[in-house]
């Protein structure tokens, strides 16, 4: 099992971020990870532009979303991938700190492929954000490339 | 109370008036107004306005009785001078007629021709009818009677005086009388008849004018009555319409303050609501940090770690733990403050099976005998009343967790006519009745940390939601023999 594609990690908390990578290094997928420091990186990464302009072409094997971040939050991010025809078939997995029920609804309705509360506790984040990362980046199949363009 | 205040300010002087001036003057009318006041102070708005609308309808009342009476007197008083008048003709008629009879007699006496007596005979034939008319019309006043009686008798005697004349020329012939016939019969008595009329006539002339003007002073006193009757209408009816109009400007007071109030209340409450999605987020975070970073640390010193900071770490951790909790705990609390609330019928059977049901990994190598007794079905809010009876049985596995075997009954009370009570009792180290008033409070615990675990809101959750249903809560407990605690829930529901 080898990660083909790119995991891009939406966090703006530096420490969350070193928590999550430290994760990732366990299970030696963290070279793959692409941080984004607010919602605008993570468009910036998916529409090639601005720092992101000279990437390799090609859509990521999953984006994990926080909700709360600088410019642009993580459910505008959401509603933007979900809405263009290019990037809706990109799994987002909404990692977040808040267990409020509105934004659980909204991800969901919104399209979000999955919901997970940041454990408090660091070993059952660690675990979380490894199987996270091992289930989306390794062992799920991500849809085809522009899979859903041709509609 | 602005105006109460000031009357009540007032009233003492007042009072000192009426001691010295206790038979009417104005200051005894001001004190009895005084009492009015006050007792119209004490009456509701309602009862204000149904006083002020029965002055006005007794006021109508008191107007058209006085209407009434004033009418009929004009009435009375104009039927009588047709009387009257009717009087002064038929006084003028027997006035003629008599001079007529006097007239055709005294001829008759001398011609002796048949054709004036004739004439005298018609003439006198109207007596009777003459005598009807003026007893007829004389019978409202004694004197004008007294003087009809005399006019009458006057008549009878000038009539027969004048028949035996008569009879006397027929037995003896004109020659007889004739000195009569020059001097004229019955001629004193028509002096006296005429004498009698023209007083009649006279005081019936003067009675028509009095009545004129006493109708015509009654007319001018009852207008005057009138106007002021009218004028007390309209300004009982002013005060009524005063009364309504500050009551509606009142309400609508009340009202728009109520409205305001309910405002700020909602804007308060979205800024709590606010407060605690952001202390949900943002206080987790550092929690997270805490307890990441202290994990790390261990890894990284791993081999060099000795026993006494490898226990200062997981210190660390686990206060971070203990401090996620309570902020989930105290989110909940929040939540059950301000989430709306369902009103459907709870099973309440059911909602034990399932708890117990959620409960059971904890139960594991616990001896426990339970009591559930069939409870009844209530009104509320299913998942609010779950997290009420989650959090009783929780606490009573909790404080059992020293004996051998917990013994735990969930009953009821005999039925009361308003509420139904439940209760959770339990053989655990129950606690001391003097520290009963603090169980239900946030952050009160009866027990140290390294006995019980808890972040202590457990039970003033149970009071939020329990209040919220219109409820009470309250617990027994004696120090290690047991508690129970008792959830009382309005039987129709909370209402409103």
């Amino acid at each position: 099992m080898t990660l083909t594609k790119p995991i891009v990690l939406a966090e703006d908390n530096p420490r969350d971020a070193e928590l999550a990578l430290a994760a990732m290094e366990e299970e030696h997928i963290s070279d793959k990870v692409v941080l984004c420091h607010d919602g605008a990186e993570v468009l910036d990464y998916l529409y090639c532009r601005g720092q992101f302009k000279a990437r390799l072409k090609g859509n990521p094997a999953v984006v994990f979303l926080d909700l709360k971040m600088p410019k642009v939050n993580g459910l505008e991010v959401l509603r933007t991938i979900k809405a263009d025809t290019n990037l809706r078939a990109i799994p987002v997995v909404m990692l977040t700190s808040s267990r409020e029920e509105r934004d659980l609804a909204e991800s969901y309705t919104l399209g979000a492929n999955a919901y997970v509360v940041k454990p408090v506790e660091f070993q059952q984040f660690l675990s979380a954000v490894k199987e996270l990362g091992v289930f989306w980046g390794v062992i799920n199949e991500p849809p085809p490339e522009r899979a859903w363009s041709h509609q | 109370m602005e105006s109460a205040t000031n009357h009540q300010a007032q009233a003492p002087p007042l009072h000192d008036d009426v001691r010295k001036l206790p038979n009417g003057s104005t200051s005894g009318v001001a004190a009895s107004s005084q009492r009015i006041i006050r007792w119209f102070q004490a009456l509701t708005i309602e009862q204000r306005v149904l006083t002020g609308f029965s002055l006005v309808f007794v006021g109508i009342l008191i107007i058209s009785a006085i209407s009434y009476h004033n009418t009929n007197g004009l009435l009375r008083s104009s039927g009588l001078d047709g009387r009257s008048h009717e009087l002064i003709q038929l006084l003028d008629s027997i006035d003629a007629a008599m001079g007529e009879a006097e007239g055709t007699h005294r001829r008759y006496l001398v011609t002796g021709e048949q054709a004036y007596l004739e004439a005298y005979k018609r003439v006198i034939a109207q007596k009777p009818t003459f005598s009807t008319y003026l007893n007829e019309l004389t019978k409202d006043s004694p004197e004008q009677q007294r003087r009809a009686g005399e006019l009458n008798r006057l008549m009878e005697r000038q009539v027969s005086v004048e028949s035996k004349v008569i009879t006397q020329v027929q037995e003896r012939g004109v020659q007889s009388v004739r000195k009569m016939a020059l001097e004229g019969a019955g001629r004193r008595e028509l002096d006296r008849i005429r004498q009698i009329i023209s007083e009649m006539d006279v005081y019936e002339r003067q009675a028509v004018n009095r009545r004129v003007i006493a109708s015509a002073a009654s007319t001018r006193d009852t207008i005057m009555l009138l106007a002021i009757g009218a004028g007390l209408q309209l300004v009982l009816l002013a005060s009524v319409y005063y009364l309504i109009r500050h009551d509606i400007i009142e309400r609508r007071r009340v009202a728009d303050e109520l409205q305001r109030r309910g405002e700020l209340l909602e804007a308060a409450n979205k800024e709590l609501e606010a407060f605690s999605y952001s202390v949900s987020h943002d206080l987790r975070a550092p929690l997270r940090h805490i307890d990441g970073y202290a994990a790390l640390l261990r890894k990284s010193v791993d081999q060099s770690l000795n026993e006494k900071a490898a226990r200062y770490l997981q210190t660390i951790s686990e206060a971070a733990k203990q401090m996620g909790q309570l902020i989930d705990d105290l989110l909940v609390f929040s939540r059950m403050g301000r989430q709306d609330m369902l009103q459907t019928t709870v099973n309440m059977d059911q909602l034990i099976k399932g708890i117990q049901s959620d409960l059971r990994l904890d139960l594991h190598g616990r001896q426990i005998s339970w009591t559930i007794a069939s409870l009844p079905e209530v009104k509320g809010d299913p998942s609010m009343l779950r997290q009420v009876f989650t959090n009783l049985l929780t606490n009573a596995l909790k404080f059992t967790s020293t004996k051998p075997i917990a013994s735990i009954e969930i009953g009821v009370e005999p039925p009361s006519s308003d509420e139904i009570v439940m209760y959770v009792r339990d053989n655990g180290v129950g606690f001391d009745m003097q520290y009963a008033p603090k169980l239900f409070g946030v952050f009160q615990r009866l027990h140290r940390a390294d006995e019980f675990e808890g972040t202590g809101i457990g039970l003033a959750n149970v009071r939020r939601i329990v209040h919220r249903h219109g409820g009470r809560t309250w617990a027994d407990g004696v120090t290690d023999k047991g508690a129970t605690f008792y959830v009382a829930l309005p039987k129709g529901g909370i209402q409103g």
